[in-house]
């Protein structure tokens, strides 16, 4: 009874450090994305609350807080309030099954317990990929739900695109399935370990340095596909600002507003954390083994693990932005188009090829 | 489709241009807008901001109550009672004198019209109010807003050249400046 109590207490601090976690970068990332939005438009950005509106995050938290919680007339209520509640939670456990950090145990209380990984589960990527299926659902019913008729389209909208570009993601990450050998992510990232060679975005095999099973294709449609998953420009019809006022959050306001673009940016650290510990190596640094460790420091080498994983991620999460900044939206028709018949022969031929050369030069 | 084409498709090469077009507007980041309240552009000479009235140096008024900036006003924002000067029968002067700002498109065609300057167009530009009928300004707002955005009642430079100071009729008894 009390190993029992204890292991729970341990697993709600670890998820609430987790979600600590992703809630600042969501926080940070309102911020970052609006000041660097602005730089690449030769603006200031926030600048009134706080130095160079450094509390930006915290006003608009305060404010969105307060407002009022409009309901429209004619909406359904249960639905209306489902939905973002919905986005928010599945954008927040799909966190539970990213490695942070390296693979390591400590033993607290006579418990082995993995610090940088709420649950290692050895399907994990599945795990995120039903998730972030459901996160669909929470769009729908939202757009569904406002009786609004553009709430209703951006919703269509979002249906329609999720489902297309979620096939994407599910088979540009086939190939780096067949690599590594595995679903848990924890033992993707580290079957990538050892030089930026051996991230699976290059894909060199461990005995050496050639490029022979590369996935940089299934990256490329795997960034695209992510970028169309997470609704952001230029595959933001859902919320299309000039075509159909805000999409599916239309008639939001006040907190659940918040659960809407809080899950949309949690949505994006998820993708980024998924795209750095598939394809570039999650925790390893781009050179062997870790500096520290070199300089006789193992027990701190999981900093620096730590932060290169963040570099990854932010890296990501500066690419969303950058492309915000320069691509107009797609066309309807042309979404459609460019995933089914550009993104989908891309990520089957890497599926293909990968099986092919995995056959006649497997791995040790 | 040619070879040249394809490559640049397949490597998205017009999107990493535009992509560089952005990076380099963040690299060399010089920002072209102004935290307004706190810091002010300067405003070009003829700037047409709030209108006013204009008095003489002695402290008589301008206007002489001749209804043609009335006339000229394309948004009816002008209205004048027109009334003789007690004791004088020649001459006139406007009694009432209104202005309707918030109909106001600042266009300047009053100030044209008025044939002594008795109507000027300051550089004041924050009017913003919570009340709009503080917006329907009388004659000694008005008179007051002239008082303090042209303390020095002298003609705009360009105005005190001799072939156009022949049409300024106010300031017909005043020396010529030397130019």
């Amino acid at each position: 009874m009390t190993e029992l109590s204890l292991r729970l207490a341990v697993s709600f601090a670890q998820i609430l450090a987790e979600m600590s976690i992703v809630m600042i970068t969501v926080a940070t990332m309102t911020y970052f994305e609006r000041k660097v939005l602005g730089w690449m438009q030769d603006r200031m950005g926030p600048m009134e609350v706080g130095p160079y509106g450094l509390l930006q995050p915290v006003a608009d938290g305060i404010k969105l807080f307060f407002k009022e919680d409009i309901v429209p007339a004619g909406a359904n209520k249960a639905m209306f309030a489902l939905a973002p509640m919905l986005t928010m939670v599945v954008s927040m456990i799909g966190f539970a099954v990213i490695p942070f950090g390296p693979n390591m145990t400590w033993d607290i209380f006579g418990m082995r317990i993995k610090p940088f990984v709420v649950a290692d589960i050895n399907i994990g990527i599945l795990y995120i990929l039903a998730i972030a299926s459901i996160g669909a659902y929470g769009i729908i019913l939202g757009g569904w739900a406002s009786n609004s008729k553009y709430s209703l389209l951006g919703g269509l909208r979002a249906a329609a695109q999720v489902i297309s570009y979620e096939l994407n993601v599910g088979l540009a990450i086939v190939g780096v399935l067949l690599l590594a050998g595995t679903l848990s992510l924890v033992e993707i990232t580290e079957a990538q370990s050892g030089g930026f060679w051996h991230w699976f975005i290059w894909g060199g095999r461990p005995d050496g340095f050639f490029p022979i099973h590369t996935q940089i294709f299934a990256f490329v449609v795997f960034i695209i596909s992510a970028v169309a998953e997470t609704n952001r420009i230029p595959f933001d019809l859902p919320e299309a600002e000039s075509e159909l006022v805000a999409g599916f959050f239309t008639e939001y306001s006040g907190m659940r507003f918040a659960f809407f673009v809080s899950a949309e940016y949690a949505n994006m650290t998820l993708v980024s954390c998924v795209a750095a510990a598939l394809f570039l190596g999650g925790w390893n640094a781009p050179y062997p083994g870790t500096i520290l460790e070199y300089a006789g420091l193992e027990q701190l080498a999981w900093v620096e693990h730590i932060v290169w994983f963040a570099a990854k991620v932010y890296f990501f999460l500066f690419l969303f932005i950058w492309i915000r900044a320069t691509l107009p939206r797609l066309r309807y028709d042309q979404l459609m188009r460019f995933g089914w018949k550009v993104m989908l022969p891309i990520a089957l031929a890497n599926i293909i090829i990968t099986s092919i050369t995995l056959y006649f030069f497997p791995r040790v | 489709m040619t070879f040249n084409a394809w490559i640049k498709t397949v490597t998205f090469y017009d999107i990493l241009v535009g992509m560089k077009a952005t990076m380099s507007h963040m690299l060399h980041y010089k920002s072209v807008t102004l935290q307004y309240p706190h810091e002010k552009r300067t405003l070009p000479d003829n700037y047409r901001g709030m209108l006013s009235l204009l008095r003489y140096d002695d402290g008589t008024e301008k206007c002489v109550g001749c209804d043609l900036c009335e006339a000229a006003c394309p948004s009816r924002v002008i209205r004048v009672v027109s009334a003789e000067v007690p004791g004088e029968p020649t001459k006139r002067y406007a009694k009432e004198y209104y202005m309707d700002m918030t109909r106001c498109l600042f266009c300047g065609l009053c100030v044209d019209a008025c044939p002594v300057d008795a109507l000027g167009m300051t550089r004041e530009f924050e009017w913003s109010v919570y009340d709009k009928r503080q917006l329907d300004l009388n004659k000694e707002q008005l008179l007051a807003i002239g008082d303090r955005s042209f303390p020095v009642r002298e003609k705009q430079l360009e105005l005190q050249h001799p072939n156009v100071a022949f049409f300024n009729v106010a300031f017909k008894h005043l020396p010529q400046k030397p130019s």
